[in-house]
């Protein structure tokens, strides 16, 4: 018999590395566009996420709210239906990037492929079930386990400010060589970038994300054959695959080097045990095929096809886990009292839908051009870790900026104009006369009141008498709060010289979003006090 | 010790036994200051410089100019807390004409450079006049000696100390700590370092800042002024059109000119006080040789 690879899937394999190339590369230049384009409003750069129903889905079903922005995630599962996993193959850039890692590790012998026979790839199908019934129950983690998210997330709080440390440390050196115009016009080429380089998460962030693309050594591609609850979503919907895997037993040898090498466990070989809902059709298998005896015909008949083995013993402990996990995590005190450093956002939901929308992709904190957003850890409560916070000491709201409620994929952060967003509050500015410079030596200061952006300022200041310790009586100027014009953006906290634990610093209460995080009584002022 | 080195405290050097500038400007017979009136921001900063003298007498062939705008804040040009656009590009054009080796228009920013640059319009107009708009590098950063009686060292960008000429291009301001912004404060954005500790001693800064800084020229830009709510105002309210620019070499003059804007007198601003004292320069605007014009 004449042995000879097909051509044609050689080709198609080609054109699937091109699309996922592609694909990645567009991903990551919208990634890196998410930042201030220089003008007051940006165009869709967080589109990918529409296309994700996973996301879709469960925001809609936790938050009781279909955002309309997501309606192309219809149309991949339209295409799904017809066509099978080929978005996980063809277009996922994470999918892309763990192919990519399992076929360096391949190569260089760091992962050795075994046959399997196994039925681990159902976790991810559990995975999702969690996931689904906890959003029933209107806690929503998708954030966590969602592929975009993660990738986004991870490379926006992890892998990017981890470069941008290392370029930095480059030009460093350029400038000891006194090689000047290469720093020079490296440094300006990086400002253009504009990319957010501090994260207070950044190393856990970062180090899962190098975990799990370390994982494809276990198995090639790991995360898309175990954990990824998006591939679980399109595999059950898989169901109708125009191309079925067909094998010509004439021409099989029965090597088994499908199977070994297939890259998502879907068992091309033998032909009757193919799962189609594993399959990305990356086409490896009749690429690879010493005598060219795989193919992926069409049929127009619907016929049952194989999938996954689930268990239902499993199903209903993973559903029950959702029903379950979710009380734990409500007994947070976030629930029941607002923390005095989570500042959202501006146009950031009441708390509660908030978590309920968001999903944790950074798109936020990327775009934010004073890297004040940052991913939360303790203070939202467990199922708020990552969400957004805005933290004054590494940033501020910038006055004429609304650039974060612009690029939420999922509208927890609601579209605003900067006109509007300067209407809201996030918070409110505290001084510390302990701290502050006048109030407590009576030395001038007043940075605060300079950068207070809003006009008139929020901050004032009043002449003040002040005994030093020498006795020296003092009349510096020292700031004090208008509670009626502060908005809570965190530049005098952030600007203040007192740097280490600032004398004015912002906290949540007043925040617009919500109605319980308030201090004043709000009534119509009285003409008179009567008291 | 490093070429660096030595160019830059040759630099310095230079810069240091300058004999007052006032003196210079009678000497060749030019008004000590020129104060211009009119519709285009443009042709009032051209007519200005003419007046004391045209831009040769500043600017030589082959020169590097830096010129110092206030670009600090995220605020549009009608909103008066950054320098006039159309100024800054009026002298970018007056240095390209006078063959300027190259124009450099930069700043050290409160706000985020990508954003003040872009919405000032300053980074727009100077590159369409054909200066070189980079933001302020952290690397250029060096520790000098201001010499100051104050302030002995401090952070200072190279960029103003290599270049052969400084234009310091400020906007006229209300300040709530030196009450007005002008020319000497202007020096704060050529500079890094913890900035905000300044203002516990911001009269002395700028004073120590302006017996460093030498610009070969000043115009003030007073075309709008911030009355209120400075040093960045934010509504329109706030910013007053008086359509006016004032030139002079001696900067300390001009602020002090740029103090009847407000109706202050130079003497009731401590800093202007404190530079006339220490024979910085002159604040008796009544001896000084003043052309007023409207065009």
């Amino acid at each position: 018999m004449k042995k000879e690879r097909s051509k044609k899937y050689r080709l198609l394999q080609k054109a699937r590395i091109g699309t996922q190339i592609f694909f990645f590369g567009f991903f990551f230049i919208l990634l890196l566009r998410t930042r201030f384009p220089g003008e007051d409003y940006i165009s869709n750069v967080e589109g990918f996420f529409h296309w994700d129903p996973l996301l879709a889905l469960t925001t809609a079903i936790a938050s009781r709210v279909f955002f309309i922005a997501f309606l192309p995630a219809v149309l991949t599962l339209v295409l799904t239906f017809f066509l099978g996993r080929v978005a996980c193959g063809w277009v996922c850039p994470l999918g892309a990037l763990h192919q990519f890692f399992s076929f360096v590790f391949k190569k260089t012998r760091l992962h050795r492929p075994k046959r399997l026979q196994d039925n681990h790839t159902a976790w991810k199908y559990y995975l999702l079930v969690f996931i689904l019934i906890s959003a029933v129950f209107t806690l929503d983690v998708v954030g966590f386990f969602d592929p975009f998210s993660f990738l986004y997330r991870s490379v926006i709080v992890g892998v990017l400010p981890a470069l941008s440390y290392s370029f930095s440390a480059l030009i460093g050196l350029f400038y000891q060589f006194n090689l000047v115009g290469i720093g020079d016009a490296m440094i300006q080429f990086f400002e253009n970038l504009d990319v957010n380089a501090t994260f207070i998460q950044g190393f856990f962030i970062g180090t899962i994300f190098i975990g799990i693309v370390l994982l494809n050594m276990v198995r090639e591609r790991f995360w898309c054959r175990y954990v990824c609850p998006l591939g679980a979503m399109l595999g059950l919907v898989s169901r109708w695959n125009l191309f079925d895997l067909k094998i010509d037993m004439d021409k099989c040898i029965k090597c088994g080097l499908c199977t070994l090498q297939c890259q998502t466990q879907a068992n091309p070989y033998p032909n009757e045990n193919w799962k189609s809902s594993e399959c990305v059709y990356c086409f490896t298998c009749s690429a690879i095929c010493p005598t060219n005896a795989i193919s992926f015909p069409a049929k127009f008949a619907a016929e049952k096809v194989e999938t996954i083995n689930l268990s239902r013993r499993k199903l209903i402990f993973s559903s029950l886990l959702g029903i379950f996990v979710m009380p734990f995590f409500r007994l947070s005190p976030a629930r029941h009292r607002a923390s005095e450093r989570l500042i959202r956002p501006p146009g950031a939901l009441p708390e509660e839908k908030f978590l309920q929308t968001c999903v944790k992709c950074g798109e936020c904190m990327k775009v934010c051009p004073t890297n004040a957003l940052q991913p939360v850890l303790s203070e939202a409560g467990p199922e708020g870790i990552w969400t957004p916070k805005l933290d004054p000491r590494i940033g501020y709201c910038d006055y004429y900026c609304s650039l974060c409620t612009q690029v939420c994929p999922t509208g927890a952060l609601k579209e605003l104009t900067i006109e509007e967003k300067n209407e809201l509050k996030i918070g409110t500015a505290w001084v510390n006369r302990n701290r502050c410079i006048p109030w407590k030596f009576g030395d001038p200061c007043i940075v605060c009141e300079e950068h207070c952006p809003v006009s008139p300022k929020a901050i004032k200041f009043q002449k003040i008498e002040v005994e030093r310790l020498d006795g020296v009586k003092k009349t510096p100027l020292a700031p004090m709060i208008d509670l009626e014009q502060c908005t809570g953006c965190g530049i005098c906290e952030n600007k203040c010289p007192v740097v280490d634990d600032p004398a004015i610093y912002v906290t949540s209460i007043g925040e617009s979003r919500s109605e319980k995080n308030q201090m004043l009584l709000d009534i119509i002022k009285p003409e008179e006090n009567i008291f | 010790m490093k070429r660096r080195d030595f160019i830059k405290t040759v630099a310095v050097g230079s810069l240091l036994p300058h004999v007052p500038s006032s003196l210079l400007a009678q000497a060749g017979g030019h008004p000590d200051l020129a104060m211009i009136q009119g519709d285009s921001p443009s042709l009032i900063v051209k007519e200005a410089v003419a007046a004391i003298g045209g831009i040769k007498r500043f600017v030589v062939k082959g020169d590097v100019v830096i010129v110092k705008p206030n670009i600090g804040w995220d605020r549009t040009p009608e909103q008066a807390a950054c320098t006039n656009p159309e100024v800054v590009k009026a002298l970018v054009e007056l240095c390209v004409a006078a063959d300027a080796k190259e124009v450099i228009v930069m700043d050290n920013t409160i706000n985020p450079a990508r954003r003040t640059y872009a919405r000032s319009g300053i980074a727009k107009a100077a590159k369409e006049a054909g200066a070189k708009v980079p933001y302020v590098n952290p690397h250029h950063l060096k520790k000098m000696a201001l010499n100051g009686e104050w302030f002995k060292e401090w952070e200072v960008y190279t960029d103003f100390v290599e270049a052969d000429k400084i234009i310091n291009v400020p906007i006229a301001k209300t300040h709530s700590l030196s009450r007005l912004t002008m020319g000497l404060k202007n020096w704060l954005g050529a500079i890094g370092g913890p900035r905000n500790q300044l203002h516990q001693g911001l009269d002395y800064a700028m004073i120590d800042l302006a017996r460093f800084f030498k610009p070969a020229l000043t115009i003030l830009d007073a075309y709008r002024i911030l009355v209120r709510n400075g040093p960045q105002g934010g509504r329109l309210s706030d910013a007053e059109l008086k359509k006016t620019v004032v030139a002079g070499v001696d900067y300390v003059a001009v602020d002090a000119l740029g103090a009847n804007f407000f109706g202050i007198k130079p003497e009731e601003l401590p800093y202007l006080k404190l530079a006339s004292e220490k024979g910085i320069g002159r604040i008796d605007l009544e001896k000084l040789n003043i052309e007023k014009r409207t065009i």
